[in-house]
């Protein structure tokens, strides 16, 4: 089996360019190492070879020329409709050339796989899936984080060196906290999103990439915007920290592994670190809630969901029906939070650059018992999650989760989010942190993988 | 939460003007689920937005207009 699928996406990319690595050898290469090693990994939940040789052999000569990549279940493809990781999905998906697909597709990428993802979208340990639960290539006992479960499952286990995820409440920042990635929720309506069966309808949705480090996360989410994010410095970096309970409300571990990498950032670019506060804090992940909620809320209709798949899990059928019974009064409330956090945010975005916490109050639960502990006591992952990622979707700022060491033995990210459209300096911030940390994180591979 | 709570009356009452049906474990899960939102639930109902200016048709991929 060839080095080059070990190396990272753009260095991929780039063996293939010069003539070093052919693109044909890599990909049978992947797809023998997707049939190796996912079974551990349930990342992948399908493959299609025959596809992805005529996806090679059309292949322009784009940034991604040859190179494997992932894709999550929840947009369509020419020849497989998305399942949303879901045995119902209330709407009627049909395969298709959706705008991820065509973007890979002329970069000259290669699709080798489906990503498995959390059923519906609902949850952000991955533990819940019609195909069953995607495994942390860390340890394959815990949640690999969702609900992008197999897109980071796929690279953090070496299966692709990139993979596309989508990202409505931290879908794409949890995992890539969990197993040790970099990913990228690009400012809302930047990365391609046509095809999705929400497109139409969505504020808070937005594709972007999981991969090990910033300069692949640039490459893939480029191709993503449709146009270049060109690398540079970021600049003496303001960073706003909101200490109560971002930091403060984290298991033992996470908020010292942040620190460090905060301070490393700081210095490295010459900036400084200051606390800010976020009026009304608490109201934001109920709006956040709520708007999202909203977005599907047409098609919870009695009929709908009382006919719904036995297959689909207990938990969803009973989210479906709760989500249909929410007051529109709380609903509308939702949306005056949502103003107010905006506004909040470009308040403090005129005196500081980014801001900074924990992506995840926890490291990654087991699959088997998916509660953390936390300093205000036990409550789900998904809850806790829930209030490290909202606001990024809630405003439609960016926000990126780079990995900065382990806690107990697994990944744990830090969160940087930036004004509306900084999505470029996001990535340059990530760099700087590699740089000043040795690239020692975004180096770490699981000792399976390694 | 109590069989009497507040929130199992409204569930129960809600299932049934809306027509949808909800097996018991369903309407555990539901009560589950709610329990964990409910306190953020019962903060944004109860929050003073009074002086909150609505946002119409915000475009999401910019900063809110002054």
């Amino acid at each position: 089996m060839t080095d080059g699928l070990d190396l990272g996406l753009g260095d991929q990319a780039r063996a293939i360019a010069a003539g070093d690595l052919d693109p044909a050898e890599l990909l049978e290469d992947c797809l023998e190492r997707i049939a190796e090693r996912n079974p551990d990994l349930n990342a992948v939940i399908a493959t299609f070879p025959e596809e992805s040789r005529r996806m090679l052999a059309e292949a322009p000569a784009g940034p991604l020329h040859g190179v494997p990549v992932v894709i999550k279940d929840e947009w369509p493809l020419p020849w497989r409709a998305q399942r949303f990781g879901a045995a119902d999905l209330l709407a009627n998906p049909q395969p298709g050339e959706s705008a991820p697909y065509r973007a890979l597709r002329d970069a000259g990428a290669v699709i080798v796989g489906v990503g498995n993802m959390h059923e519906l979208g609902s949850g952000s340990t991955g533990a819940i899936s019609v195909y069953g639960a995607a495994h942390n290539p860390w340890d394959t006992e815990r949640c690999p984080g969702g609900s992008s479960s197999g897109p980071a499952a796929a690279v953090a286990g070496g299966l692709v060196a990139g993979a596309v995820g989508a990202d409505g409440l931290g879908s794409i920042r949890y995992p890539a906290a969990y197993c040790g990635l970099t990913g990228l929720k690009p400012t809302f309506g930047r990365s391609a999103m046509a095809g999705h069966h929400l497109a139409g309808v969505t504020q808070t949705i937005v594709s972007g990439a999981l991969t090990h480090d910033a300069s692949d996360c640039r490459l893939l989410d480029s191709v993503l915007f449709g146009e270049e994010l060109p690398a540079g410095e970021p600049g003496a970096l303001r960073i706003g920290v909101v200490r109560d309970p971002l930091w403060d409300d984290c298991a033992a571990g996470i908020a010292e592994a942040c620190e460090t990498a905060l301070t490393a950032l700081a210095e490295e670019t010459d900036g400084e670190v200051r606390e800010v506060e976020l009026p009304q804090f608490d109201l934001y992940l109920p709006a956040a809630l709520l708007v999202a909620q909203s977005e599907e809320a047409a098609e919870l209709t009695p009929p709908n969901l009382n006919s719904l798949s036995p297959e689909l899990s207990v938990i969803n059928r009973g989210i479906l029906k709760l989500r249909a019974l929410i007051p529109g009064t709380l609903t509308a409330r939702a949306f005056l939070v949502r103003a107010l956090a905006r506004r909040a945010l470009a308040e403090q975005f005129e005196r500081i650059d980014l801001l900074a916490w924990p992506s995840v109050a926890a490291p990654a639960p087991p699959l088997s018992d998916t509660s953390v502990e936390l300093p205000s006591g036990p409550t789900s992952a998904d809850a806790s999650n829930a209030r490290q990622g909202a606001i990024a979707n809630l405003t439609g700022a960016p926000a990126i989760s780079v990995p900065v060491g382990l806690v107990d033995g697994m990944p744990v990210g830090l969160q940087l989010l930036g004004p509306w459209g900084s999505d470029g300096r996001l990535l340059d911030a990530a760099e700087a942190l590699e740089r000043a940390t040795d690239r020692e994180f975004v180096e770490l591979r699981p000792a399976a993988v390694a | 939460m109590t069989p009497d709570s507040p929130f199992q009356s409204y569930l129960q009452g809600a299932l049934e003007i809306y027509g949808i049906d909800a097996d018991e474990v369903e309407r555990a899960v539901i009560t589950g689920v709610w329990e964990v939102y409910e306190p953020g639930m019962r903060l944004l109902a109860e929050a003073d937005l009074s002086s909150v200016e609505s946002e119409i048709a915000p475009d999401l991929s910019q900063s809110p207009a002054r």
